[in-house]
């Protein structure tokens, strides 16, 4: 609570690798109990999934902003200093997104033809997309991004 | 462009007033900008759905020569569209989320005492909020009408029935007549869910934003000493959006991936609904109480002037009620007299904090008590139940509290802090 520090969030995200791994333990004993492999989630297992996604986002989201917006501000102007890696990862990022936005696509296509889903791969690349385009704005953050910082009055007159 | 909007409607002067907000920076703050998340992407998935659900009940013929009801074969029609199995496990799983970031928000403001001057209506709207995103995912449970859901949802139209003397209307208003059975129940929980409910939640949720804007954000506590009695942040456009930006994208990103990897309610593994009911629970959050009604004797009832009190009434309405009116009455009990700026520190706060913890253990072992009489857990025995719920809370309580006295009694806050690893611009 002092700072944005990562101490709290990379704690976030062990728990939640803990939440994932109590939500298959929970899905071993009930498929040790029933003989074979439940078709559906227990509510249980859904309970810890949901808590170990939002811990996960928290912890990743913290993580980075601690990288991005560093442990404490400082009021005033901060200039980045571009370099050539992070114009080059950016550049391999968007061919990625390219090619996993293709696929998607190809997905879509062929579940459209031939009445077919395939869930787990078509969550898959969109959320690979998503998280391709995430990182791309995250390096230009950090890298290409004239950051300030402000210390305003709390006395504004917004919005009345 | 951008000079005809201005010419018109003057919006470099909205960039000045409301663009350039200091936006204090803490990673707790992204606990409520998920649940923000996770209700608009409920919003977007919630559209694509309407597009395809048919509310109602009516028999017909599906393409198998099943006779189904018209709900439940709606919604195979939506997971066999591309990309629908995974956008309606997304608006599911999304729905969960809400409901545990929320919770996890409002932990976050607990802990942090952010509750108190001048924030007391905000943490009564967000206790609302919480109230009423868990009554929106309820209302939309019984929707697909499988055999599951139908059964589950008996549970909460039981709870809303034994409400003393106004249950019966209660459960009419909610429902719309006798759940399962009544042609008018999906419809009227179609538009609680799909209109009424969301349009509240907008209303709220924009009120929220609204007097958080006003009040400005609590701080971290280092911004006392860097800028005091200012607010420091960074401005909301172009670098906070930024942020919020990559957390939606991340928040896509991960909830995509677990609702592909895992349906969180593949109809076509409970069936339509029959007269074989299965095995169930509610969900995860109402696992507590659930788990308080399997422990309550059933002899914990009567009656005062033909209103009935019954079992289901004291561990479905009672306890709960209690808990939220406690919370309710938190920032009028735990007062200050001056504004709070910055984030209280949890360990300067061991009482509180304590008994936050301990309430935390109450839901843990109450949710266990869920658990009771299923399959290998013979071990699970009411008088067990009965002994965790009351002691483990109270014991975890007195030792947390005692640990963190000796551990930080006699340092202040700004000592409390470990040293400054610099800045971060």
């Amino acid at each position: 609570m002092y700072r944005n520090d990562a101490v709290v969030p990379t704690f976030a995200l062990i728990f939640a690798l803990a939440l994932f791994y109590m939500a298959f333990l929970d899905g071993q004993h009930v498929a040790a109990l029933e003989g074979r492999m439940p078709e559906v989630l227990t509510v249980g297992q859904i309970g810890l999934m949901a808590f170990g996604m939002v811990l996960s986002l928290y912890g990743f989201i913290g993580l980075l902003s601690n990288w991005l917006e560093g442990a404490e501000l400082r009021p005033g102007k901060h200039y980045p200093t571009p370099s050539s890696l992070p114009m080059v990862a950016g550049a391999v990022l968007a061919l990625l997104l390219v090619a996993v936005s293709g696929f998607f696509a190809r997905t879509l296509a062929f579940s459209s033809v031939n009445s077919y889903n395939v869930p787990a791969l078509q969550g898959g690349l969109f959320a690979a997309m998503m998280l391709l385009m995430a990182l791309m704005i995250a390096i230009y953050k950090k890298f290409f991004m004239e950051e300030e910082v402000l210390a305003e009055d709390e006395h504004s007159d917004f919005p009345w | 462009m951008y000079q005809w909007l201005d010419e018109r409607f003057d919006i470099s002067r909205l960039q000045r007033k409301f663009l350039r907000k200091a936006f204090p920076v803490h990673h707790s703050f992204f606990l409520g900008e998920i649940a923000l998340f996770a209700f608009v992407v409920l919003v977007l998935t919630g559209i694509f759905l309407t597009f395809n659900y048919e509310p109602s009940t009516r028999v017909i013929r599906a393409p198998d020569g099943r006779d189904l009801q018209a709900a439940y074969l709606s919604i195979l029609f939506i997971d066999s569209l591309p990309f629908g199995a995974v956008l309606r496990s997304m608006h599911h799983w999304s729905a969960h989320i809400m409901v545990a970031a929320a919770f996890l928000h409002l932990l976050r403001i607990l802990l942090s005492g952010a509750y108190k001057k001048p924030r007391e209506l905000n943490w009564l709207i967000g206790l609302g909020l919480l109230g009423l995103s868990i009554v929106t995912a309820f209302t939309g449970y019984a929707l697909p009408y499988d055999n599951y859901a139908v059964t589950a949802t008996r549970i909460g139209y039981g709870i809303a029935q034994s409400i003393p003397w106004i249950g019966s209307a209660v459960a009419s208003i909610m429902f719309g007549g006798e759940f399962p059975g009544s042609d008018r129940v999906i419809p009227r929980l179609y538009s609680i869910h799909v209109l009424w409910l969301p349009l509240l939640l907008i209303a709220t949720i924009g009120l929220h934003l609204l007097i958080m804007i006003k009040q400005k954000h609590t701080q971290p506590r280092y911004a006392e000493k860097v800028a005091p009695g200012k607010v420091m942040g960074v401005p909301a456009m172009p670098q906070q959006a930024v942020m919020m930006g990559v957390l939606f994208l991340v928040y896509l990103a991960i909830t995509a991936f677990v609702a592909g990897a895992f349906l969180a309610h593949p109809i076509e593994a409970f069936g339509p609904l029959s007269v074989k009911t299965p095995d169930v629970k509610p969900d995860w959050y109402f696992l507590w109480i659930y788990g308080l009604l399997k422990i309550i004797p059933s002899s914990w009832q009567f009656e005062i002037f033909g209103g009935k009190f019954g079992p289901e009434f004291w561990g479905g309405v009672v306890v709960p009620g209690m808990l939220g009116v406690v919370a309710a009455l938190l920032p009028f009990v735990d007062t200050r007299k001056n504004k709070l700026r910055y984030v209280e520190l949890p360990s300067q706060h061991p009482l509180r904090t304590s008994i936050t913890v301990g309430l935390l253990m109450f839901f843990i072992m109450a949710t266990l008590a869920g658990y009771k009489g299923d399959p290998g857990l013979d071990w699970l025995t009411t008088p067990l139940l009965w002994t965790l719920i009351l002691v483990v809370p109270t014991v975890t309580t007195a030792v947390s509290y005692v640990l963190m006295k000796s551990l930080y009694s006699e340092r202040s806050e700004g000592e409390s802090a470990a040293p400054s690893p610099g800045p971060g611009y």
